[in-house]
């Protein structure tokens, strides 16, 4: 992958996410966001609780002109009187914002076909035959390298937000990893010493810049995203010691394929009983998504 | 002097800590532990182990299952606007399906259960609503945070929602079902519904 063509795809797509408030003509929602985004000298829970405000404010700016669903429902909503049941007293936290955009549904649907056929036909029968040649204890353990791997992305991702200590958390996480937990195929750091991974990423840090999700994309193999997430995924491939370590095209896609295979026999069945569970697997996946991000982004 | 004041400061310490263990371990934290613990007896119980006990086993899960959560306000608030259009006997039969729907999902969760601790970590209480926060630690360690959301009806704290990492089970359902009702109708959702409970059982 060249570095050039990977810094313009990325640059792109930063410019799209950021034009997006001034497209739909909300220009003023962003900028209060990304002036409290400037909070970081204010302490780290109040910058939090700003940025928050300020997302939500800017999700719900955005959410009607685009999404079909909350069209309905906005028109609908008028009248308080429709629903029938009584908020309870969290119903802001998660039920304001409501739902995520999602002009290319058509195209979505369709990759989200193409992905549950991958998910069954290739990746499910190879997970599974993997799972039975190597054991449990060593696929946790080829996890743990991969994530300890990636740490930069983690690290920076905490500094971008202002979370200084987080930041710190994971140097010191990726140094005794590294060393005492084996090239990090131990998780040492958090048995040993209680330091905690840091569950953070530049889509996260994006969005605490007040940088809406845009729309909803459900990518080939990728799976479920939004603009913003696959323009921090983009941003990512810079911090991710893997494309330095393995520069060509091929050998690093098989290390991510691997990584990515991994991952999945250890997760076999979620999938499934997520589609036992739905009337449309797709909304579901969809709002699953939306609601996990958000959860991840108030953190 | 200074000692006095030491012990005073020591024993306000201690009551602060006394107070917040306390706070944790309110009435709905204290249900949904009681819940918890009976399923996972009857999981865990040797005497319904084998394959032929399996209905048996489901069965009991239920009816626990059943005392806790309310399957009306569950119903309601995932059809939300759509709720009051309903006849009674529509209302019932959607309440019926969907339970059932919900239930199967609920046990097939349980039903994997091999030992994950159950830790609670908080509770909210706000009026008649509660929010009782549990962290399920897997074989592999990893924390999941599920929360309850909890209402207070006739004296009794009942289950109307479930979220697992931030995923709220009625959003999830709700926007499911507007989304199947705004494309068609509320007899394609039922059936759907149907198909769903009985078609895979």
């Amino acid at each position: 992958m060249g570095t050039t063509v990977r810094f313009f795809v990325c640059l792109a797509f930063l410019l799209i996410s950021f034009s997006i408030p001034s497209v739909i003509g909300e220009a003023d929602a962003a900028s209060d966001s990304i002036a409290s985004g400037s909070a970081f000298l204010v302490t780290e829970t109040e910058a939090h609780e700003l940025i928050r405000l300020a997302y939500s404010e800017f999700q719900e700016a955005q959410a009607s002109p685009l999404g079909d669903d909350s069209r309905t429902a906005s028109s609908k909503k008028e009248d308080p009187q429709e629903d029938a049941v009584d908020a309870d007293p969290w119903e802001d936290e998660a039920e304001a914002i409501d739902s995520v955009p999602d002009p290319l549904e058509p195209m979505n649907r369709a990759f989200f076909v193409f992905n549950d056929k991958m998910y069954f036909w290739v990746l499910k029968p190879v997970g599974t035959g993997y799972s039975m040649v190597v054991p449990e204890f060593g696929r946790v353990c080829i996890r743990n390298f991969f994530t300890n791997l990636i740490m930069p992305i983690r690290a920076i991702s905490c500094l971008l937000q202002g979370k200084f200590e987080g930041f710190g958390i994971e140097l010191v996480r990726c140094v005794v990893n590294t060393t005492a937990g084996f090239l990090g195929f131990q998780d040492v750091a958090r048995q040993g010493l209680g330091f905690e991974i840091q569950d953070e990423d530049l889509g996260q840090a994006f969005a605490f810049y007040g940088i809406g999700p845009g729309f909803y994309l459900n990518l080939p193999f990728l799976g479920p995203s939004t603009l913003r997430d696959t323009a921090g995924w983009v941003g990512e491939l810079y911090l991710n010691p893997l494309d330095y370590m393995v520069d060509d095209f091929w050998p690093n896609v098989g290390f991510r394929t691997f990584d990515i295979l991994n991952k999945t026999s250890l997760r076999i069945g979620e999938y499934e009983a997520l589609k036992k569970a739905a009337l449309d697997p797709y909304v579901a996946m969809r709002d699953a998504y939306h609601q996990y991000r958000l959860n991840q982004i108030e953190k | 002097m200074l000692c006095k004041r030491l012990i005073m400061v020591l024993f306000s310490l201690f009551m602060l800590v006394a107070a917040e263990s306390v706070s944790v371990a309110g009435e709905p934290t204290e249900h949904v532990r009681k819940t918890t613990d009976r399923i996972i007896a009857i999981v865990m119980d040797p005497g319904l182990k084998e394959a032929d006990k399996a209905r048996e086993k489901s069965r009991q899960i239920r009816s626990v299952v059943d005392e806790r959560f309310d399957w009306e306000e569950m119903s309601k608030r995932t059809l939300a606007r759509y709720w009051k259009d309903r006849t009674e006997n529509e209302k019932e039969e959607f309440i019926d399906l969907f339970g059932r729907l919900l239930e199967r999902t609920y046990l097939d969760k349980v039903e994997g259960y091999s030992g994950e601790k159950v830790l609670y970590v908080d509770e909210k209480v706000e009026g008649k609503y509660a929010i009782v926060s549990v962290r399920i630690v897997t074989r592999q360690e990893t924390e999941i945070q599920v929360d309850y959301r909890l209402q207070n009806k006739k004296n009794e704290w009942l289950v109307y929602d479930i979220s697992i990492e931030g995923v709220s089970l009625v959003n999830n359902y709700r926007k499911q079902f507007s989304s199947i009702m705004t494309r068609s109708s509320y007899k394609d959702l039922i059936e759907k519904l149907r198909s769903k409970v009985e078609g895979e059982n």
